[in-house]
């Protein structure tokens, strides 16, 4: 939500900016062209009526049809009762009414093409800003933050098709009203021609002064509505602390400040406007308020006719409320130019490597890693000269305290981060050379803080292998020990996860997210801590229907409880980026290490475990007098 | 991602739409109320702005008369009258438009602020009943774009209302004063137009909405390709999503296209009826013209008239069918703002601590006039359920006293964190009640109590922010050196001072920077700086690895002397050193007892126990005690 980190790279004035509002229509430009032409003659038609008006109110003043429009004169005379000045005055009446009409059917014309135009340039950005999203290194998303990106996504895309649909025109309307009018009015009288048009300078120049003013107050403005909708974002999401810890009147407090905040910020913008609005009025009215009185003395000086001073007032009063308009139009192209900005921002982050020739067939899950070092930053080493070959069909399990590099050494893997040294490779291929696509769809992983898609669990499921029988699909749910549970859901497999259907908990959430990498059925899967959040009991039915799938792929299991390890071939400890013990259980556990310092604290809870359901056995037949004394570990 | 338009709320925009609401609006108006003389402002500037722009076709009329005038019979045409007239009129709209912007901007930016903050406090003391059903995204479209739409009709609509009414009185007056026939004439195309407005503007709108709904389903898939990056990539789910996507897009550009066509045919329709009228004008008042009836200034007039009559009646109508369509978002806010919580203070005990506030009486007691210190809770007869015929608990009788631990365990939805939920009156009983010392928590003050409980949650919540003011939420007036001292005993220092910006790194939106460890890691430190009377965690530690968790388990000891402590938990080390074991199966306490106890009791606990060890130490127990007793 925060908007003020993207808009300093935007802060640089400058025409290239324009140049890629320019570019963007590309493809469309025909279209906006005959949005132009459209309203170039919905103009025409528009300052059609009131000369045909002001023609007619010279004829009738005057009793003359001298300033007649000639093929009104034509027409009025084929009417029944022939040429008269009532007959006329219907004609003429009939007439603006027709060439208004007109107007109107251009005027359509202009909105649908640039309707057409701008849909398509928004629905275009869409579709790239998706497709980059998807594309882009991981890496990009480590810095962002999720509200800004789909606000460049949403609200962006959004300023830029309204900009797009009407700014565009507008400013085209203005530029090209007057240029119709002044030949027009020059034709009729070119004194008052020149008085019609003294004002427009400065109504142009309030509008790019206004322009200039608002620019830094909107900013402002948006920045405090993004820290509020944020403050209020956090107190939402962390309700059940706010009310854990009673912290109600200090949230009051915070949201409050924010809240009025925006509030004062918004009210000093729409003061501004007030300014403008006002001023540029004064010299709009001005305008018209000196044709008026300047025609009024060619009028009495007799150069002038009353239906020609009609003409000039009607003509102007349409044209004035445009260029009025430019502060707003001004305004808004400078926000869309900020817009295009965040939008670009994602559409020219870097891409993840061009993929290699595509691999064939299915790999058989040998990793090999060679005095791997990855790292996020420029300098950190995460892993640190990380060597293990693992043969296919093995399970590796890997423990190590938060931040020894477990995940880390996953994302490795996936090709999701570049490593910086060694070499990991997937059958003997080296995973930096391989086919991204390729390389993903041999591992099944399932993440530490499983991502489901709000569908349905069918669909989340078939995100595994799309199309996959439904014995498979059961089988896989069975092994994830989450089938019942489904089944226990209203729709069962239909039922939609997220806010429109079942919230899961944290370990069903888990084990959907496992029988969705089971359903993959992939030469290596890969467990991320993510059965964290499942009991005990239910791990151990899903241990059990890992066992019996072991040879088909290789496993990696990270996990913390001992229950989930100790039955891999080996086990690979890190700490600190570095393998310091690696071996099968029953190895480690004999040796010095943090291994053993794990199977002893889970040792003598075992130990203790047994003991105590022995007494209890004991203590139930009432052989023994428990000795409790002796049960205490601690 | 939330998005109102495909979420079922019980809210029917469509049906909330069909007919005016006057009394919603009355409510709603309650907020500008509370501003009276900006409304008075807003009103007045409204009207002079009307009557200003009334003015300007009359001093027209006034200036084509003199100069006929002068034309004819070279009467002095007084053109400077004119000229201040005109000078006098421009200065009263400016100051009026600027005036009633101002009052507009003003309304409109605090009524939006009232607004919010009415929800605001009314969120922080609603119960958690609310939010089982109000999901975040709901609340937020509630407190942004909601409150801003309303203030917004509050404020521009009232603004137009009285503009458009005065100007149309205002033009039907002077039209009727100098030629009535002709003013009939134009004022027939009135309702026609007026009906042609309202319909337009309400097929516009609801072809908004179209647009709207989509767009938030767009909105919708953008959160989650970024949120789902990772795993779309692991799954190879790029181009399914981006296909996908297209017919989302698809559906926007269509309906987005329909949108602005309905707007571009409405306007030429109503640019051409209000030429029909000043085509009218022409026609009728020519002729009257020609027989003497007016002069051609007033025909001049009333042509302008005609053009600009038709401004309010479109307004008019925008706005109408903005508050129509707009009436789903007032009935939904109110629905937040009217809110009551189920769980508040009762009257006495509002009496209470307003009495204890005005005789300030040594720390022994609370807020409310009640003991401070907690010796003992009890649950007596207890039973809670959402739906009458599935309960969650069922008559649970049950005691603590301060410096017990009691451990909750049983299979998921057992009902485990719903009695805590309850002990910590985030829910009341449906029957039964909770004593603390002999009291009902009824007639205690929810604040005291809730002050004196810590929490530690699974889905640890870490706001956004340095970790050094995530722990110090716990208690604001914690020193820094308290704040590391307690997250030293939760151990989460090792990791923070790792960090480069050590207690200072900031942990990202909802902690995005830590893992789910370290996340439970800090709001464990938060709970033990809070220093609370009871403690309660509920699968605190389950995302922790076991070495730390065995650290954590050591400087427990210590923490939990003196506290009531309520621990959830799967892992038998967690649980196995409290006080007391509580079992509960199916709403109901099962067994409880010490572990001990349980264990001779031979019964679902001693089963769990027995199946969880072996389990876990079927190989290691080999290797320590090759001769398993059994």
């Amino acid at each position: 939500m925060n908007t003020s980190t993207t808009c300093q790279t935007q802060e640089a004035e400058g025409t290239s900016q324009y140049r890629g509002l320019w570019r963007i229509t590309e493809g469309q430009r025909l279209r906006y062209a005959g949005a132009i032409l459209a309203m170039a003659l919905t103009n025409m038609c528009m300052f059609g009526a009131p000369i045909i008006g002001g023609h007619a109110i010279d004829v009738i003043t005057k009793s003359d049809f001298a300033h007649a429009d000639q093929w009104l004169v034509n027409l009025a005379a084929i009417l029944p009762g022939g040429l008269s000045y009532t007959s006329y005055l219907w004609v003429a009446a009939a007439a603006s009414l027709v060439v208004t009409a007109l107007g109107g059917v251009f005027l359509y014309a202009r909105g649908r093409l640039a309707a057409l135009a701008s849909e398509n340039i928004a629905r275009n950005l869409r579709e790239a800003l998706y497709r980059r999203l998807h594309d882009l290194r991981a890496r990009f998303y480590d810095t962002a933050d999720t509200g800004d990106l789909v606000q460049r996504c949403s609200s962006d895309v959004e300023t830029l098709r309204v900009f797009l649909v009407s700014d565009v025109i507008e400013i085209g309307r203005a530029v090209i009203m007057v240029l119709c009018l002044v030949p027009i009015l020059f034709s009729i009288h070119a004194p008052l021609a020149w008085w019609s048009l003294v004002m427009m300078p400065f109504l142009v120049a309030g509008a790019f002064v206004f322009f200039r003013q608002v620019k830094a107050v909107f900013q402002a403005t948006d920045e405090a509505e993004g820290a509020m909708t944020a403050t209020l974002q956090e107190n939402l999401t962390g309700i059940r602390v706010v009310r854990a810890f009673a912290r109600q009147s200090h949230e009051i407090e915070r949201f409050g400040v924010r809240n009025a905040d925006f509030r004062n910020k918004n009210y000093k913008l729409i003061q501004l406007m007030a300014y403008y609005w006002s001023i540029s009025d004064f010299f709009a009215m001005g305008q018209l308020g000196i044709v008026l009185l300047a025609g009024g003395y060619y009028a009495m000086a007799g150069s002038l006719t009353i239906g020609d001073l009609f003409i000039f007032m009607t003509c102007e009063s349409i044209v004035i409320w445009p260029v009025r308009q430019l502060g707003r139009v001004l305004t808004d192209s400078g926000k869309a130019v900020i817009s295009l900005g965040r939008v670009n921002h994602i559409l020219q982050a870097v891409e993840e490597s061009a993929n290699p020739a595509p691999q064939q067939g299915r790999a058989k899950g040998q990793i090999e890693v060679d005095h791997l070092v990855f790292g996020y930053g420029e300098h950190d080493e995460i892993l640190k000269n990380l060597s293990i070959r693992i043969e296919p069909g093995e399970t590796l399990a890997i423990v190590g305290p938060p931040g020894s590099g477990k995940t880390s050494f996953i994302r490795a893997l996936l090709g999701l981060y570049p490593y910086r040294a060694g070499s990991i490779s997937l059958d003997g291929h080296e995973i930096a050379h391989l086919d991204r696509f390729w390389l993903r769809a041999q591992i099944g992983v399932v993440l530490q803080d499983p991502f489901l898609y709000s569908r349905s669990i069918a669909d989340n499921l078939a995100v595994g292998r799309p199309g996959a029988p439904q014995e498979e699909l059961l089988q896989a749910c069975e092994e994830a020990a989450i089938h019942s549970a489904i089944a226990g859901f209203p729709s069962g497999f239909d039922e939609m996860v997220g806010e429109r259907g079942v919230t899961l908990s944290g370990g069903q959430r888990q084990r959907l997210a496992l029988a969705r990498a089971l359903l993959k059925d992939p030469p290596v899967l890969v467990l991320d801590d993510s059965l964290s959040a499942v009991d005990t009991g239910t791990e151990r039915l899903i241990l059990d229907a890992l066992q019996k799938r072991k040879g088909r792929q290789t496993t990696l299991i990270i996990a913390h409880r001992l229950s989930s390890v100790m039955h891999a071939d080996r086990i690979m400890v890190l700490e600190q980026g570095q393998l310091v013990q690696l071996g099968s259980h029953a190895e480690l556990a004999a040796q010095p290490g943090s291994y053993r310092r794990l199977c002893e604290i889970q040792g003598a809870l075992d130990a203790q475990i047994l003991a105590d359901v022995e007494v209890g056995q004991r203590l139930n037949e009432g052989t023994a007098q428990a000795d409790t004394e002796n049960h205490d570990v601690r | 991602m939330y998005d109102d338009e495909n979420y079922d709320d019980g809210f029917d925009d469509e049906k909330l739409a069909a007919r005016f609401n006057l009394d919603l609006w009355r409510k709603l108006f309650a907020y500008a109320r509370r501003y009276p003389n900006q409304v008075k402002w807003l009103a007045i500037f409204a009207v002079t702005t009307a009557i200003a722009e009334v003015a300007y076709p009359l001093i027209t009329k006034g200036v084509i008369d003199a100069a006929n005038a002068y034309l004819d019979d070279g009467t002095d045409p007084q053109m400077w009258v004119w000229g201040l007239a005109y000078l006098a009129c421009t200065a009263v709209l400016c100051i009026s438009i600027g005036g009633f912007i101002w009052m507009a901007g003003r309304i409109r930016t605090h009524i939006a602020h009232d607004i919010r903050e009415d929800g605001f406090l009314n969120l922080q003391r609603l119960s958690f009943s609310f939010f089982d059903y109000r999901p975040v995204g709901w609340l937020m479209a509630r407190m942004t774009s909601d409150s801003e739409r309303l203030s917004n009709i509050l404020a521009w609509g009232l603004l137009d209302l009285v503009w458009g009414l005065t100007m149309m009185i205002g033009i039907a007056i002077a039209m009727f004063v100098m030629d009535w026939k002709l003013a009939l004439v134009v004022f027939s195309i009135l309702p026609f137009l007026g009906w042609i407005s309202a319909r337009f503007q309400r097929r516009i709108l609801s072809s908004a909405r179209q647009v709207r709904a989509t767009n938030s389903r767009i909105t919708a898939s953008f959160n989650e390709a970024i949120m789902g990056v990772l795993t779309s990539k692991a799954f190879v789910r790029e181009r399914a999503n981006q296909n996908e996507f297209g017919g989302l897009t698809d559906k926007m550009q269509n309906a987005s296209v329909t949108n602005l066509t309905h707007a571009a045919v409405y306007l030429p329709i109503v640019i051409t009826m209000a030429s029909l009228a000043t085509g009218l004008a022409l026609a009728v008042g020519g002729m009257d013209m020609l027989a003497g009836l007016i002069p051609v200034s007033t025909l001049i007039a009333f042509m302008a008239y005609t053009r600009h009559f038709f401004d309010p009646i479109e307004q008019l109508g925008h706005w109408f069918a903005e508050m129509q369509m707009a009436q789903a978002s007032a009935e939904r806010i109110l629905s937040l703002i009217e809110a009551e919580p189920e769980i508040k203070d009762s009257a006495e005990v509002r009496a209470a601590i307003a009495n204890r506030e005005a005789v300030d009486a040594g720390s022994k007691y609370a807020m409310d006039g009640g003991e401070a210190q907690i010796r003992e809770i009890e649950l007596r007869n207890l039973s809670f359920a959402y739906d009458p015929a599935k309960p969650v608990l069922d008559n649970i009788n049950l005691a603590i006293g301060t410096g017990e631990s009691i451990a909750v365990v049983g299979p998921t939805g057992g009902g485990k964190s719903t009695l805590v939920n309850i002990i910590c009156r985030f829910y009341e009983p449906s029957q039964g009640t909770v004593l603390i010392d002999g009291v009902d928590y009824r007639n205690r003050s929810l604040h005291w109590l809730q002050s004196n409980i810590g929490m530690v949650l699974q889905n640890a919540h870490v706001f956004s922010g340095p970790i050094l003011e995530n722990i110090r939420y716990g208690r604001l007036e914690a020193s820094d050196a308290e704040v590391i001292e307690a997250a030293k005993i939760a151990g989460a220092h090792d990791f923070i001072v790792e960090f480069p910006e050590g207690y200072e790194t900031d942990a990202g939106e909802s902690g995005s920077r830590l893992s789910a460890g370290q996340k439970q890691l800090i709001s464990f430190a938060r709970a033990i700086l809070a220093d609370p009377q009871i403690l309660v965690m509920d699968e605190a530690t389950s995302s922790v690895d076991t070495e730390t968790e065995q650290r954590i388990q050591q400087g427990m000891q210590r923490v939990l002397a003196g506290r009531i402590a309520l621990i959830i938990a799967h892992r038998l080390s967690t649980i196995r050193g409290a006080d007391r074991i509580i079992v509960i199966r199916e709403g109901r306490i099962a067994e409880q007892g010490s572990h001990e106890q349980l264990m001779a009791a031979r019964g679902h606990y001693f089963e769990m126990y027995r199946q969880q060890s072996l389990q876990e130490s079927s190989q290691s127990l080999t290797l320590h005690d090759p001769q398993p007793a059994g």
